[in-house]
């Protein structure tokens, strides 16, 4: 089970003093419960009710397609498979060293506390100033293992004006009801540009709850595609902070919600300093009895003058069982600045396939075609980062299994 | 080749189309024309297929087979195309893909090859030029944008690239300027072969000024209440409407 008291750890004799005052901080706060504001559309009540216990160190992972740019992989929260012609000093499996050696970014809220403990495999990557990689690099994390418990953690740092591609993927084959817990936290130095393609894979029974904290500084730039596409209950809480004059962020994202899924996605930028900017563009679907959820929070703190914050969030509504909770927020403190934001939530329009159809497209491709124009306005970054036949074709796969069951 | 026999089409519980019968074979064309509210746009619609209407009696064949049975994109396979009064936006699928997907996915249903890239391009540009469109039109997103004559052009062009064998063409002159009306009659009157057949619905003449029909039919309250032949369209717009439905409110604008 998760742990509630001491007696609930695996090996409590073995965490290092940091990772004991993690767990403490856990302790002290337990889970997330839907009363708490920020939680109030996930709850993780189920996970009391499994019986929990750490990923085993299995040495039969299921076997991933290639990826293409530098890789690795971990699976039952342990690195089993590394490819990669990167220097180590540049990507590595993430160590507790590399952890103290830099500060914290996330706060130690519940599910951060308890990733903080219980983390085991992980990667690093340090990119040098000025550097610019040539591959994406591909963290995958692979949980099958029923009623497991999986914390990932990923730190990613970037010099002075390097860039990078970074993938982050969440992966399970099966029906199993893991949990996986997931921190990512992102630094830019000045100058520095990102773009971070994070894709919830997770299988079918799956929990999947990430947090990812950024911090920006001045002229830096980070791009998230921010994709879920299947799992059972998947949330992704994105803190991003623009602490630099200059700094830049663009956040796209899709989710498809089908069949008895649950994707929420919990944004918070703050804009801290002058000439800051964000830009958020989220396409949701939801079918079934699918639930998708857009949460998105912009704080222009008082003298970030010049702020630009947009917000455009839509979604299709494909069920009379299915539920969007879209709600875009700005919170303005300072002056002359720029905002604005929208939600839309719509149905397919009969008459529109209809056209299609009259031109002799079958019913179920023109459901796909037009789905997929309708999450191609959030997907321009796959292009951009040259991951189209990687990406691509997972995207299309499940909009073509939503399209089947419409009907 | 097509066979409309007493058919009645209701929208919910209300009549609109009342017993219409018609003949139509290759080659010919034929304008519907009648008053707002007539049931025209209702004949073209429940031709290819378009939910929402119930036939409640009489049949509908098309070559030799019950096109009431089919689906509306197993009638576009069959050759029946529908240029739409008002045509739809869909932003983010560009024209040029919608046309590649429609007439491959047509092809395939016929078993002919897909055109390939080159060949297909060929042929979009030949039509672009026969209705003076810009090749830029080809990567906007359909309809997006578009002008109601830019929209109607398109009607056409995808008409030119699919060779229906019966086009249907639902008000395509409204909205249209003289120029305009001109080109799009031009890419109608190229479409006009010995196997083919035409129906223009259309509220005005001014259209058959282009595109001469071998048969005019009045429809008026969901009847055909005259046909005859190209005379009858240049009577109408004399006389109106009116003399020929003397119980349905008559609206003429010049």
């Amino acid at each position: 089970m998760i742990p509630v008291t001491w007696r609930d750890m695996p090996t409590p004799g073995a965490l290092s003093e940091g990772r004991r005052s993690a767990l403490e901080a856990y302790l002290a706060q337990g889970l997330p419960h839907s009363r708490q504001e920020d939680w109030h559309y996930t709850a993780l009540d189920h996970l009391t009710r499994l019986p929990l216990h750490p990923a085993s160190e299995t040495d039969a992972p299921r076997v991933l397609d290639e990826a293409p740019g530098d890789v690795l992989i971990f699976a039952g929260g342990r690195l089993i498979h590394a490819a990669s012609r990167l220097p180590s000093s540049i990507l590595h499996a993430l160590q507790d060293q590399d952890l103290e050696a830099t500060a914290t970014l996330a706060p130690a809220t519940a599910l951060v506390a308890l990733n903080n403990a219980l983390w085991r495999g992980g990667g690093y990557l340090e990119v040098p100033p000025g550097q610019r990689l040539e591959r994406p690099v591909f963290l995958r994390f692979v949980n099958d293992e029923p009623e497991a418990m999986a914390h990932a953690r990923a730190r990613i740092r970037l010099g002075a004006g390097a860039e990078a591609v970074l993938v982050e993927s969440y992966a399970g084959g099966t029906e199993a009801n893991y949990w996986c817990n997931a921190l990512t936290e992102i630094e830019l130095a000045p100058g520095a540009r990102l773009t971070h393609v994070r894709l919830i894979e997770e299988g079918a029974g799956a929990t999947h709850t990430g947090y990812t904290a950024v911090q920006m500084t001045q002229d830096s730039r980070y791009d998230l595609l921010d994709l879920s596409l299947t799992g059972r209950i998947c949330r992704h809480e994105l803190h991003l902070h623009l602490a630099g004059e200059g700094a830049a962020c663009r956040l796209d994202g899709v989710f498809l919600a089908d069949g008895r899924r649950h994707s929420d996605h919990h944004l918070r930028v703050e804009h801290a300093v002058p000439r800051t900017m964000s830009r958020t563009r989220y396409r949701g679907i939801a079918s079934g009895r699918g639930r998708g959820i857009f949460d998105a929070r912009a704080l222009i703190r008082p003298g970030a003058d010049g702020a630009e914050a947009r917000q455009d969030s839509r979604n299709l509504l494909l069920s009379p069982h299915a539920e969007i909770d879209a709600k875009p927020q700005l919170e303005i403190y300072a002056d002359q600045i720029q905002a604005s934001h929208g939600a839309t939530v719509g149905r397919l329009s009969d008459e529109t396939l209809f056209y299609l159809r009259a031109r002799g497209i079958a019913d179920k491709d023109a459901r796909r075609l037009l789905l997929t124009a309708f999450v191609g306005e959030a997907l321009g970054l796959i292009q951009e980062a040259g991951l189209g036949d990687w990406l691509s074709p997972r995207i299309e796969a499940r909009l073509d299994a939503i399209g089947e069951t419409m009907k | 080749m097509l066979e409309i026999k007493d058919l009645h089409v209701s929208i919910g519980q209300k009549p609109i189309l009342k017993g219409i019968s018609l003949d139509i074979r290759p080659g010919e064309v034929h304008a519907i024309m009648g008053p707002n509210g007539s049931g025209k746009s209702t004949l073209a619609q429940v031709l290819a297929g378009r939910e929402g209407y119930t036939v409640t009696a009489g049949t509908v064949r098309w070559l030799e087979r019950d096109l009431l049975e089919l689906q509306p994109e197993e009638r576009a396979w069959a050759g029946i195309f529908l240029g739409f009064q008002y045509p739809l936006e869909i932003p983010g699928v560009a024209n040029v893909q919608l046309l590649k997907e429609a007439v491959n996915a047509q092809r395939r249903r016929r078993g002919e090859p897909e055109l390939d890239a080159f060949d297909f391009l060929e042929r979009v540009k030949a039509s672009l030029k026969l209705l003076e469109m810009d090749e830029a039109m080809l990567y906007r997103g359909m309809n997006e944008g578009f002008s109601g004559g830019e929209k109607k052009r398109n009607e056409v062009l995808q008409m030119l690239m699919l060779e229906p064998r019966l086009a249907i063409l639902d008000e395509t002159d409204s909205g249209l300027d003289i120029d305009a009306l001109r080109i799009v009659a031009r890419g109608v009157n190229a479409m006009r072969s010995p196997e083919r057949a035409i129906i223009l619905v259309t509220h005005y003449q001014r259209l058959l000024n282009h595109i001469t029909p071998d048969h005019v039919h009045v429809l008026a309250d969901g009847r055909i209440v005259a046909s005859g032949g190209r005379e009858l369209a240049l009577e109408l717009e004399a006389k109106g409407y009116g003399w020929l439905t003397a119980e349905t409110p008559v609206e003429v604008r010049p």
